[in-house]
């Protein structure tokens, strides 16, 4: 049984007073570009753009399910350097920049709560 | 100072919902940047992250769901076509226990069964397409159970809501 690890720090969550979500955040712009570029096509019909929403929409629902799916399971992280990490999913931000794992297996022992950089990650698995 | 970046329109994470959506409910292959290939159907692509959903179905009934992060994918191959089938059997895998999905016609049928259960109560009910409306200051939208009564007095919602309950022409699941 492996010793669970202290926690070291969390970072600060959203700002309390918004919705927790800015386009014009640094951190946004840096980290998801793909949202950004994708309306401003060239003089988007607005026709095109609402049907352009309502995919968006309907796919970004079915990856929420996904992630509801997996709350509570164990997950199986690949990270790069071929490491593989194995946790309790907890629940991801708004971006998909950090999910939030309980019991986070590493070769350091066990963390009991932890949050890991989805940029670290390139696949993620589950089972239903 | 200029940066090419070009090459990055090639990539999948720059592609539009409308190509996105192409992918969904068909079986590929997705190469991720370890040159790992993961396989399955894909349930979705998350338009925020570019995160490629796959899902592969076990023998014994149980399915294995795998994503593969936006920033990570290569390269995104079609192998195989999925049908409408294919398509209710992923959504089924994601809906959550005890939630159930009516079709229109399941929903009319409710609504009928529940509106003539309210009439021979003797409560003044007309039908306004997609809701119930009940003496003027009660709504039931679908699937017109007792939880979707809406109203701002609570009498009256106490009242109704126990003859919705009490309807012997609905089996209602919870």
């Amino acid at each position: 049984m492996k010793t669970p690890v202290s926690v070291l720090r969390l970072p600060r969550g959203p700002e309390p007073n918004s919705r927790g979500f800015d386009p014009n955040s640094p951190r946004y712009i840096a980290l998801c570009p793909t949202t950004i570029p994708a309306s401003q096509g060239n003089k988007a019909d607005s026709v095109n753009l609402e049907e352009e929403q309502q995919l968006r929409s309907e796919l970004r629902e079915c990856f929420l399910r996904s992630l509801i799916a997996m709350t509570d399971k164990q997950v199986q992280f690949n990270l790069y350097e071929k490491v593989q990490v194995q946790a309790k999913f907890g629940a991801s931000d708004i971006d998909v920049l950090n999910f939030q794992v309980s019991d986070l297996q590493t070769p350091l022992g066990v963390q009991k709560e932890a949050l890991l950089r989805c940029q670290d990650m390139i696949s993620y698995s589950f089972h239903l | 100072m200029l940066v090419n970046l070009s090459w990055l329109a090639n990539l999948p994470v720059s592609m539009m919902p409308q190509e996105w959506r192409k992918f969904v409910n068909h079986e590929v292959k997705v190469t991720a940047h370890d040159n790992q290939q993961h396989e399955g159907w894909v349930f979705t692509v998350d338009p925020v992250s570019a995160s490629v959903v796959l899902v592969a179905f076990q023998e014994k009934g149980g399915a294995c769901v795998k994503v593969v992060l936006g920033h990570a994918v290569r390269e995104v191959q079609v192998l195989r076509e999925g049908d409408e089938e294919m398509e209710k059997k992923l959504k089924s895998l994601f809906t959550p226990a005890g939630s159930q999905s009516f079709s229109a016609k399941e929903l009319k049928e409710r609504k009928e069964s529940l509106r003539s259960w309210l009439e021979k109560n003797l409560i003044p009910v007309t039908d306004e397409g997609d809701v119930l409306r009940v003496a003027n200051v009660l709504t039931i939208s679908a699937p017109y159970g007792a939880e979707q009564c809406i109203s701002s007095n609570e009498i009256i919602l106490a009242r109704v809501q126990s003859l919705v309950d009490s309807n012997p022409g609905q089996k209602d699941q919870k």
